[in-house]
């Protein structure tokens, strides 16, 4: 699996879900209740949003002009306009879709599906994190981490400039059979040490990574070497733009890494990326445009490959945003400097390959776009849904832990979205 | 549908575990302890606290319910059928666009709406602010004050009695005590994050045959007194205190020349045991005692002059945060510093998420956001973010008069020089100008002459192009005057360069300008302090109600919380020196208690409250709640001693336990929650260099000083050295030799935000990105082992090592490695260990004879010469050591 996480809440009214019954009221008054959350500056003042939509392929499915790229690839995916966690803040949301609950220090989902399904390939980390640039997500590496599980589901950061991974060559005076064999003589100690430990489980995980450091010597750099791939795929990713090229490359090493048998990989967008409390008017196009043909690129370039069937991609974000202004600032139609709040009520997020629908948009927010209403889809849903697909149940896949079973989903409300499946 | 989610309850339970206060069912259903808690994190928000109640229903008091909204009541005691809430509970419709409630949670209301939904006690008339918190709310338990509970008579040591009183009732036992090998690693480690040297353990286990106690007792004094334990506890404390060499908020991330004296300070206090009481109310208002000590860089004495810097230097701490107003000076970089600011006293004073209550009434914990801006109150008159200064007006001088008038007389010698350079260089350039002109045509020479010394802004067109066509002499300027000396054979530069020299030299007998990265309050008339207010929605472009300065008002009934606004004792408004005061005044509920756990958690790997960040409702509740208390207790009673609580903690047997597991422990307390054990744990970050830099014989003992500073790579790491890059961020690769700085501990060097070290940052060293960091991570990654295997900063302490080995040259080899092992592991290998080591030594040796290679090195230039082979097999054998998880685990 490929997680695009776009951390901050990405506009669904600006980008997949059009609500024309905004027009009529645009700049009045908001004439039902409003969740706000957090944030400061909130307004009853409907903003309907300034970009076009347009319907995109045979299915006919709506995107606005801030992600044409996404459009063309409306056939592949499945767009759930229904999403809803209902938790007020970043954290807690991210939680709720990644660890099934708003609370911090459970498994990410990631460390779930590498502890449920190991790795297809022993010489590089099952489960990958691809950081931004500009910085981790709001939670940083909880974003990522293994919780309670062993040590070992946590995810590897591959950082987001080169070099990619930090000492990946041997050192020219330790290499080759001299290594090997200095490899051989640490794992003895470490294996003797680990005997007259029993139990101690990080000792273990400690000797399996420097098994799997030893081995990504040769593979991750391969991996991670880009000029192996032709120039039009450098083009289909926007390598040769500077706008897109960030994003794009870490597209790439994402399907190379799942070509490569990797389990899970995760592409974060750096802190607060799209949490446009303001100032939406330029910095929702610019936070489109770093990620948009990069993204829709992976899913085309996946099925160009025969890899999207057995690859589920998933883009989105933690929360969705109001429908009204926040921050009024400037001038009665001046609409530069304003922004959205958060919204968890209703928000939209698209999956693709691993057996979703292709061409299918899921449920549908009220005629405002603030709260999900048909065809809700929660996080315990979705992470139900994502199990099912991966032929886990979730009665089974469990960790023991102070005498009972623990689970990625921690509601016995959640349910398989059949709907979604292909 | 999936038959297996509704047809089977395997709801884990965490959940509700974690949130709800978990009395026992059992014990009888009541409104305020069991209901409330429900309605109020899923209800009151819409039905009771924001303006409008929705639907007409309020739900925060029991008789609100019977009365019901718009349609009807809500609850009908006694007849759960007919209660119109359990309905839409039930059904999911309420809460409104949220998650339904926990079946639990369901029950719980149906089981109290059947009782005849009783409350515990009359309910209050209105809901003024003295109701904003129920009863169930202030007894949570991190409020009440600090108990001093009965020692159980389970054992000698009072810790112990503690931990054996609850392993009994959860039916485990205490392991038996870790061999003396692992006890001299252990402590080693814990107090000083230096490795024993190996005559200290060749001491310690002579000693230890003839009484055990004492040898051990002797040891504990020996390393608390070593200087090396403030460096090591103020690592702790500057985790917390988010100590950062550099502003942060943004990429530039400016650095802070003058942070360091914080670092400091905070390890002299540690070594001098400094009160903590003390250490707390001079990092609070550092300035306001210095004011009430009638204390300043004027001060009569030198002890009073330093006691002066010392109480500067400690209100670092409020200068801590992130700061991005040196380079954005606008409201929101301000208010994003007094926030974060706010974080790190949250979490280093109270152990709770007051920060959540910024925005809005906390939503678990008896905090109000009224709270939370009457307590930033204390601190804003020292922000004072409508006057703001920005980080370089903050600093705050430590020259006295006589230094200044020292240095203006010196300024005024120098500013001689520079008037006799200045007359020389107009004579050289006046001597140029004459050969110069002397080259042309006799009949332009007068225009050109006039054209020069005309200003350039005077010259008229035809002057500018006259000059033009004649650019030896247009160019003609003092910074370009040096070009001429080799057409003329003169040494003009020289001289002018001499005389420069001359004038740097007089003014580097100025007494140094010595800064302190300080918080300083300026004093002001009363009316003249702004007015705190509460931020609607954490806005401080939108104030709402003034707030007068105190302490968190659930605190009310029992102690004093409020903070005068103006003193006159001193010229500042006064209001840290007397908050100060009253959390160290012995009774406050957290400080103590917090304290406490922090140092527990280091000398264990977990806190008695596991959360140590968060005493509160979402937090860990304390797994030995008595001993929590007792110790806070002993710690005030002991003069808030900091060694006295390591004493008392080191010298149980609990503390002194191994680190092995058991099955039946694993089985019953798999988080060793009950301590049956002691925990295995990693070697953090920076004391896993400083035990590479120790064992390769290479450490640097220096104390205190500027940080020693980091430079990025061409490769894109960060490692220790000059930072020689251009203004345009490219690699010059020159090369400024650090002389033994980079051999020294880890806490003297530059934390800078944006240039996390990378041997550092891959072991889980907190980048200070955050404002804080109140618990590390301990993570498990490949990453770390790539970097123990290939960094090149590995093959120096390699190359380090194996050299000292060597110099125990006529050694045989087996010695050789059994004095790398004791070194590393403070114990003597076995035969068999032995036998191992040397045979791959010889295969590493009989390979590198057959493969001649240099030794690499973390910076600078490259090794010239091949390395003896001998050395290079012995240096893949100390890398070994160096990489072993022995070397990496404390036992």
């Amino acid at each position: 699996m490929i997680s695009m996480v776009m951390q901050g809440g990405p506009s669904h009214i600006d980008l997949f879900d059009p609500k024309p019954a905004l027009d009529k009221l645009d700049g009045k008054s908001f004439p039902g209740e409003l969740k706000f959350d957090d944030a400061a500056g909130a307004t009853k003042e409907v903003w309907q949003t300034p970009w076009k939509f347009s319907k995109y392929g045979q299915s006919g499915m709506d995107f606005s002009e801030l992600v044409p790229h996404m459009g063309s690839i409306a056939d592949e995916i499945t767009m759930i306009r229904s999403m809803h966690t209902g938790v007020n803040n970043h954290g807690q949301s991210i939680n709720a879709l990644n660890n099934g609950s708003a609370l911090s220090g459970r498994p990410s989902l990631g460390s779930w599906l590498t502890y449920g399904l190991g790795s297809e390939n022993q010489n590089l980390p099952a489960y990958v994190a691809l950081t931004d640039p500009r910085g981790l997500p709001v939670l940083g590496v909880d974003n990522f981490t293994n919780g309670w599980l062993p040590s070992l589901y946590q995810g590897t950061v591959i950082r987001p400039k080169e070099p990619r991974i930090l000492n990946l060559d041997p050192p020219m005076s330790l290499k080759g059979p001299a290594q090997d064999r200095y490899l051989a003589f640490v794992e003895k100690m470490n294996r003797k040490h680990y005997e007259q430990r029993p139990g101690e489980t990080e000792l273990d995980a400690r000797i399996q990574s420097f098994e799997l450091a030893a081995r990504m010597q040769t593979e991750a750099k391969d991996v991670l070497d880009l000029s192996q791939e032709s120039e039009a795929t450098h083009k289909m990713y926007g390598l040769d733009k500077p706008e897109t090229k960030e994003f794009g490359s870490r597209c790439l090493i994402a399907r190379r890494l799942i070509e490569r048998g990797v389990r899970f990989v995760n592409i974060y967008t750096g802190n607060q990326t799209w949490d446009h409390h303001h100032t939406m008017a330029k910095n929702l196009p610019k936070a489109c445009q770093y990620v948009d043909q990069p993204a829709a690129a992976l899913v085309l370039d996946l099925k160009q490959r025969g890899l999207l069937d057995t690859t589920v991609v998933h883009w989105g974000g933690e929360m969705g945003r109001l429908p009204v202004i926040q921050n009024r600032a400037g001038g009665k139609n001046d609409r530069s400097k304003v922004g959205r709040d958060h919204n968890t009520y209703g928000f939209s997020m698209w999956v693709a390959g691993g057996g979703f629908k292709k061409g299918y948009t899921h449920g549908s927010t009220d005629e405002f776009g603030h709260r999900a209403e048909e065809n809700v889809v929660n996080h315990f849903d979705y992470h139900a849904t994502l199990l099912h697909l991966f032929g886990l149940d979730p009665g089974e896949l469990v960790f023991k832990r102070n005498g009972t079973d623990q689970s990625l989903i921690t509601n016995s409300d959640a349910r398989i979205v059949t709907d979604l499946l292909a | 549908m999936n038959r297996f989610f509704t047809e089977r309850n395997w709801l884990p339970g965490i959940l509700f575990l974690v949130i709800s206060p978990g009395y026992l069912w059992a014990e009888g259903l009541f409104f305020e302890k069991d209901i409330r808690p429900i309605l109020k994190e899923h209800c009151f928000h819409c039905h009771g606290e924001a303006g409008e109640i929705e639907a007409g229903l309020d739900v925060r008091l029991r008789r609100f319910l019977t009365k019901g909204g718009d349609s009807g009541p809500a609850i009908v005691p006694g007849d759960a059928a007919k209660s119109h809430l359990l309905e839409v509970l039930k059904s999911g419709e309420m809460p409104k666009e949220k998650s339904r409630l926990s079946d639990h949670d369901i029950a719980l209301i149906e089981d109290w709406i059947s009782a005849g939904a009783p409350t515990a006690r009359p309910e209050p008339e209105s809901l003024g602010p003295e109701h904003l918190f129920t009863e169930e709310e202030k007894k949570w338990w991190s409020l009440q004050p600090i108990a001093a509970p009965e020692v159980p008579n389970h054992a000698d040591h009072p810790i112990d009695a503690f931990i054996y009183r609850k392993l009994k009732k959860v039916g485990l036992t205490k392991s038996e005590a870790a061999g003396p090998e692992t006890l001299i690693r252990r402590l080693s480690f814990d107090l000083t994050g230096l490795p024993p040297t190996t005559d200290e353990v060749t001491a310690f286990i002579e000693q230890e045959k003839y009484d055990s106690e004492a040898a051990y007792l002797s040891l504990i004094e020996k390393l608390l007194a070593s200087p090396a334990y403030g460096e090591r506890w103020a690592r702790h404390w500057l985790d917390i205190a988010g100590y950062a060499d550099s502003d942060g908020y943004n990429e530039k991330d400016l650095l802070r020349p003058h942070a360091w004296r914080y670092r400091d300070y905070v390890i002299r206090s540690l070594n001098n045991d400094k009160p903590y009481d003390e250490f707390i109310r001079e990092q609070i208002a550092g300035d306001e005692i210095a004011l009430a000590e009638g204390l300043g860089p004027d001060a009569a004495t030198d002890q009073d002059k330093n006691r002066y810097a010392e109480l500067i230097s400690a209100t670092g701490f409020l200068r801590m945060a992130p700061d991005g107003s040196a380079t954005t000076n606008n409201i929101e970089t301000r208010n994003a510093c007094v926030s974060d600011t706010m974080e790190i006293i949250s979490t280093t004073l109270y152990g709770m998420t007051i920060g959540c209550a910024e925005c809005h009434n906390h939503r678990y914990d008896p905090i109000s956001q009224a709270d939370y801006y009457r307590l930033r109150s204390v601190f804003d008159p020292g922000f004072d973010v409508p006057k703001w200064r920005v980080p370089r007006s903050r600093l705050v001088s430590l020259q006295t008069k006589e230094e200044a008038a020292e240095a203006a007389r010196i300024e005024v010698e120098a500013k001689k020089i520079d008037a006799e350079r200045a007359a020389k260089e107009k004579v050289f350039i006046a001597e140029v100008l004459e050969k110069e002109l002397a080259k042309r045509e006799e009949s332009i020479r007068p225009d050109l002459k006039t054209a020069y010394n005309t200003e350039k802004a005077k010259r008229t067109p035809e002057q500018k192009k006259l000059l033009a066509a004649h650019p030896s002499i247009n160019n003609l300027s003092p910074s370009r005057l040096y070009l001429y000396d080799s057409t003329y054979k003169t040494k003009n530069a020289a001289v002018l360069k001499e005389i420069a020299a001359r004038a740097k030299a007089v003014r580097d007998t100025k007494p140094a300008e010595q800064f302190v990265h300080a918080f300083v309050e300026l004093p002001k008339e009363p009316k003249a302090v702004a007015a705190s207010h509460v931020f609607h929605r954490g806005d401080p472009e939108s104030p709402k109600e003034k707030v007068t300065p105190g302490d968190l008002s659930v605190l009310a009934s029992w102690r004093n919380i409020e903070v005068p606004e103006f003193s006159e004792a001193v010229p500042t408004t006064g209001r840290r020196l007397a908050y100060a005061e009253s959390i160290t005044d012995g009774q406050h509920p957290f400080l103590a208690r917090v304290i406490v756990n922090r140092v527990w958690m280091h000398h264990f790997g977990r806190g008695i409250v596991a959360s140590v960040g968060d005493f509160g409702v979402l937090g860990e509740t304390p797994s030995h709640p008595e001993l929590l208390d007792w110790l806070a207790t002993r710690l005030m009673e002991s003069g808030w001693s900091l060694k006295e609580l390591h004493r008392l903690i080191l010298t149980s047997a609990t503390w002194r336990q191994t680190s092995r597991r058991s099955e039946k422990g694993d089985e019953l307390d798999p988080d060793n929650l009950y301590l049956s054990r002691q925990n295995s744990r990693r070697l953090e970050a920076e004391i896993l260099r400083d035990a590479l830099l120790a064992v390769s014989g290479k450490l640097n003992r220096k104390p205190f000083g500027p940080p020693v500073p980091v430079m990025p790579t061409e490769e894109g790491g960060i490692v220790i050295g000059n930072d020689t890059t251009d203004s345009a961020g490219r690699q010059t690769g020159k090369y400024i030799p650090l002389d033994g700085e980079e051999y020294r501990r880890s806490v003297y060097i530059q934390v800078r935000r944006s240039r996390p070290l990378d041997m550092l940052a891959a072991f889980d060293a907190p980048g200070m990105t955050d404002p804080n960091c109140e618990l590390r991570p301990v993570t498990t990654v490949s990453p770390q082992s790539l970097l123990l295997m290939n960094n090149s900063g590995m093959r120096e302490h390699a190359r380090h090592f194996a050299s000292r080995l060597t110099e125990r040259a006529g050694e045989a080899l087996d010695s050789k490695i059994q004095f790398a092992w004791r070194l590393c592991f403070a114990r003597m290998a076995s035969e068999d260990e032995v036998r191992s080591s040397e045979a791959f030594i010889e295969a590493q040796t009989k390979y590198y004879q057959e493969n001649p290679t240099k030794f690499e090195r973390a910076s600078g230039p490259a090794e010239k010469e091949n390395a003896d082979p001998e050395l290079l097999a012995l240096g893949a054998f100390c890398h070994a050591l160096m990489s072993a998880n022995e070397f990496l685990y404390i036992d």
